[in-house]
């Protein structure tokens, strides 16, 4: 099998010239139904596929198979069903998150999944990814958001797993296998998805944070035990802040959520703790867009106590490299590092040295750093990969090695 | 291997004493939580150790023999029966094995009993958010089993929601970790397929599970309402307006009455049509403002009167009413069907319309007790199982109950599971196709089917079971 450069997504076009007439050029489904026709076909033929939906992030520079087809899934877009009152959604996978949040703003609610990047992505691709944001520690997980999903599996199949209520455990979990699963055990077509009230009001901070890595931890500590109810808390670092025109320290940025009073009174609070100030809660937008083009990022994660250690380990360990931003979701555990593409050569060792600290998850790395890091080769990933995608074509590359 | 061999071989792991051979020993294990089924196990068996269990099912993986995990037999879907092969009881392994508060997570053992996890925990100001009614004797493994719920899950989520890694053994005798309290993988959601698989995927050794903070400030309302469709409207109102109570849950007058009647009498009102046990939790600062915005949209909506609990003791006599509300309906007749089933929120009004029309139409008493706000209803019927006649009319009226949920775009079953008992619904809310995704996806784990065979999914739902048996 030829392999990309890992340069990444304009290298994913057609099937390549080796590949049958039908799957030369990508493939644009219009319904469910046609996406089953293209992955049997497909898999009657082994022409490997590529899911796409809006193109953002198709494989994170991963060592993947140049000849794969796109199966470009963008026209499965639009809202099906939306019953403010039932707070759920029901929407096609190529629909954006910018639309569902359009519509859903109108009635005070939102689906609060706030991933790095624009808000074109869709809400297939956000699903299969397991994207999320700042707002997961409190809010919820693509796990915890997604209560039924359609999908196509690797023989051309349609699935249905979960429902369209916000509660229900009939038969085994369909939606929670394929949320996460990168498109390598089926192509998500529909999705119904639990929506959120937005607060009565929000207010967001930034506190400073101290340099030390013991007087960090205690600050850390002292938050995560605040009588706060934040719907995000997260540590960035001076180098993003200075990229925001806003210079000074390392800072946490909490978000405080509620009525009014409750905000006023958490709000106090915040700034009982130290030198605190409001940001505008367009601080999180540029959050979002702390990724430069072509950056790369790993998350390194570890139990909430330890975010102090790895913040100091990972500042430590990236001294050198200029523009290098970190930030940290502080309940989850989990900190986030981005490298600017004009250091891709040091990344693999970086990735490396990283991974002797904690766990170290890629978003976006040279194809080098992928090989440091560990494939999913366990029994039963293979099991559920063998089930649901026995002649590998979905996004092979991705997550689950290669046949 | 016999069945007297297989006892000896067992009881050569654990003693004498914890295994069960005789058809009278075994009687007890012969039910679950829910009345109308009767499976005896062939042999039962007890380990008290991690180290014991592990040897019983590599025995048993050995000899080829199928077996039911079961925790503490409060399930009430006859998830945990066992049709002549080998229970497997695993409520002896009841050790908290640890507890890291600062990161609230406590890896615990799966015999380990709902509310003794919250008292362990209660030292550091934390506790086990998922709370079912049954909490008192249901078990942490069993709770995974069946992916449970209760009322604070409205506000804090299922055991889904609260499970980070489980060390699990599979059918076959290996032993597999899924998940990671140490930070995030890569990779398939593992954890997620497993909870809520019934015990159909292998038997949990140990749970990872996220402890929560106890909430600085806590209102208990109680609404009363003098017809069933304005307390349901009401629930519809209080979720449409952005308000996320702790817990939102609906007793009927048939449910206070019962209540009321039993040592668990918690003041609720005789003559209300319908009572609405409400709470909402949080910071101190700002929660009156959202007590006092539900109260207005209860009274707006017909409520007679709305009454905040003064203290702790007021409040748990009203949430001890709500908790043993099946326990008192249990005493007014010989038999009790808690049914469970979901429905979006919106369609409340109309479907308690529904059920009680079913009702009356068979003659029969339906008692609500529910999880108003996620939707979930439980109309239970009280009833005489050894009156064949109006056995069947139960049947017939839990038949047409599942029509209307499903009809009305909801689910069978929102917390107690599929088990036995609601086997025969999965077609109507599954296409064939996925049903035989999720036999795909149980055979990963259990290729032998051994693990509680014949619950969840109908076997003929099965292809490769049905044409290609035994080919891995
Ligand atoms: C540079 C960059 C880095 C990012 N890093 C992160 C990150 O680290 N963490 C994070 O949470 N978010 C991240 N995001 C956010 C990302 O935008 C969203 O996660 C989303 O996945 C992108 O949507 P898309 O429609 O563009 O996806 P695409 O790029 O089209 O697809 C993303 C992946 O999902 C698969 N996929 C797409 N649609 C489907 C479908 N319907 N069914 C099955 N599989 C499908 C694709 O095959 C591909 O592997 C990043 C975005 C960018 C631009
Ligand atoms: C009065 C009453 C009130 C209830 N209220 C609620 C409620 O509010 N919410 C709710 O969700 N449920 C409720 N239930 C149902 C029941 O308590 C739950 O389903 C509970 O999770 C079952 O736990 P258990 O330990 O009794 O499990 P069991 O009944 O023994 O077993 C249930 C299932 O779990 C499997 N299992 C048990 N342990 C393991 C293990 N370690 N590994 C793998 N599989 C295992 C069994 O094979 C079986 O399929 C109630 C029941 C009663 C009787």
């Amino acid at each position: 099998m030829r392999e990309s450069d890992g340069s990444g997504d304009k290298m994913l076009s057609g099937g390549g010239p080796g590949a049958p007439a039908a799957f030369r050029s990508p493939l644009r489904p219009r319904d469910t139904a046609d996406v089953a026709d293209a992955v049997r076909d497909a898999a009657a033929l082994g022409v490997p596929l590529r899911i796409r939906g809006a193109g953002h992030w198709l494989d994170a520079g991963r060592p993947v198979p140049a000849s794969a087809c796109v199966l470009d899934v963008s026209a499965l877009r639009g809202i099906t069903e939306y019953n403010p009152g039932d707070l759920t959604l029901t929407a096609g996978a190529g629909t954006t998150l910018a639309e569902i949040d359009e519509a859903t703003r109108a009635n005070g609610q939102w689906l609060p999944l706030d991933p790095a990047g624009a808000t074109t992505a869709t809400l297939g691709a956000t699903l299969a990814t397991a994207s999320c944001g700042p707002l997961a520690s409190a809010l919820g997980l693509p796990r915890d958001l997604a209560l039924g999903l359609e999908f196509v599996d690797g023989r051309g199949i349609v699935v249905r797993g979960g429902g369209r209520v916000v509660k229900n455990v009939a038969g085994f979990d369909l939606v929670r296998l394929t949320v996460g699963a990168w498109g390598t055990l089926g192509v998500i077509t529909e999705a119904t998805v639990r929506l959120r009230a937005r607060p009565e009001a929000e207010c967001t901070m930034a506190l400073d944070a101290p340099r030390e890595t013991g007087t960090l931890a205690l600050l850390l500590r002292a938050l995560r035990e605040a009588p706060l109810t934040p719907i995000a808390t997260e540590l960035v670092d001076a180098t993003f802040r200075a990229g925001n025109g806003d210079r000074g320290s390392d800072a946490v940025l909490v978000r405080l959520a509620g009525n009014a009073a409750s905000v006023a009174a958490q709000r106090r609070h915040v700034e009982s703790l130290g030198t605190a100030r409001e940001l505008p809660a367009s601080a999180w937008d540029r959050l979002a867009a702390a990724d430069p083009d072509g950056a790369f990022t790993v998350r390194i994660s570890h139990r909430p106590s330890r975010v102090a250690d790895l913040w100091h380990a990972i500042a430590t360990a990236t001294a050198e490299i200029e523009g290098a931003v970190r930030h940290a979701s502080i309940e989850r555990g989990v900190v986030r590092l981005i490298v600017p593409a004009t250091a891709h050569e040091v990344v693999a060792p970086l990735v490396r040295c990283l991974a002797s600290h904690a766990s170290v998850l890629g978003e976006r790395l040279p194809r080098a750093a992928w090989e440091a890091l560990p494939a999913v080769t366990d029994r039963l990933s293979r099991g559920v990969r063998a089930a649901f995608d026995p002649h590998q074509i979905l996004n092979p590359g991705l997550l689950a090695p290669m046949a | 291997m016999s069945h007297d061999a297989l006892g000896a071989a067992l009881a050569a792991i654990v003693g004498e004493r914890q295994v069960l051979v005789r058809p009278s020993e075994l009687l007890v294990y012969a039910t679950d939580g829910l009345p109308g089924y009767r499976k005896q196990p062939g042999i039962a068996v007890f380990p008290r150790t991690r180290d014991e269990l592990v040897q019983v099912v590599r025995l048993l993986a050995r000899e080829g023999v199928p077996f039911v995990p079961r925790g503490a037999g409060t399930g009430l879907s006859g998830g945990a029966l066992a049709d002549g092969s080998v229970l497997l009881g695993l409520n002896r392994l009841t050790r908290v094995l640890s507890v890291d508060a600062e990161n609230r997570l406590a890896v615990v053992e799966p015999g380990v009993v709902n509310v003794h996890l919250t008292r362990a925990v209660a030292p550091y100001g934390l506790h086990y958010a998922p709370d079912p009614s049954s909490q008192a004797a249901c078990t942490i493994g069993g709770n995974v089993a069946e992916n449970a719920g209760g009322p604070h899950c409205l506000k804090y989520g299922v055991t889904l929601n609260h499970v980070v890694a489980l060390t699990v053994i599979l059918p076959d005798g290996d032993i597999v970790t899924l998940g990671s309290a140490d930070g995030e993988r890569d990779g398939y959601d593992l954890v997620g397929c497993f909870v809520g698989s019934e015990g159909c995927f292998g038997v949990a050794l140990d749970a990872t599970v996220r402890l929560t903070r106890n909430p600085q400030a806590v209102r208990t309302l109680l609404a009363d309402f003098t017809s069933m469709d304005a307390a349901a409207r009401a629930t519809s109102a209080i979720i449409a307006a952005g308000i996320v109570p702790a817990a939102l849950e609906m007793m009927d007058q048939a449910t206070i009455r019962a209540v009321e009647a039993s040592i668990y009498a918690a003041g609720y009102p005789t003559d209300a049509a319908a009572v609405l046990l409400m709470e909402l939790d949080g910071l101190e600062a700002g929660i009156d403002v959202d007590v006092e915005k539900l109260r207005t949209i209860c009274l707006d909506g017909g409520a007679r009167a709305v009454r905040i609990a003064r203290d702790e003791g007021e409040r748990t006599r009203l949430w001890q009413g709500r908790k043993k509300a099946f326990g008192a309906m249990g005493r007014i007749s010989s038999h009790l069907v808690v049914q469970d089933a979901v429905i979006p929120r919106t369609r409340l009004p109309e479907v308690l319309r529904l059920i009680a029309q079913i009702g009356a139409a068979e003659r029969l008493s339906v008692c609500n007790v529910f999880h108003a706000g996620d939707g979930n209803l439980h109309p239970n019927i009280p009833y005489n199982a050894n009156d064949p006649d109006e056995s069947a009319r139960v049947h017939r009226a839990m038949r047409a109950i599942m029509r209307a949920c499903v009809d009305a775009g909801g689910s069978v079953t929102g917390e107690h599971g599929i088990g036995l008992d609601k086997i025969d619904y999965m077609p109507r809310i599954f296409s064939p196709e996925s049903l035989d995704a999720m036999c795909r996806l149980r055979a990963v784990f259990d290729p032998a089917r051994r693990a509680n065979p014949g619950k969840v999914v109908p076997v003929r739902s099965c292809r490769e079971w049905t044409q290609a048996p035994a080919t891995r």
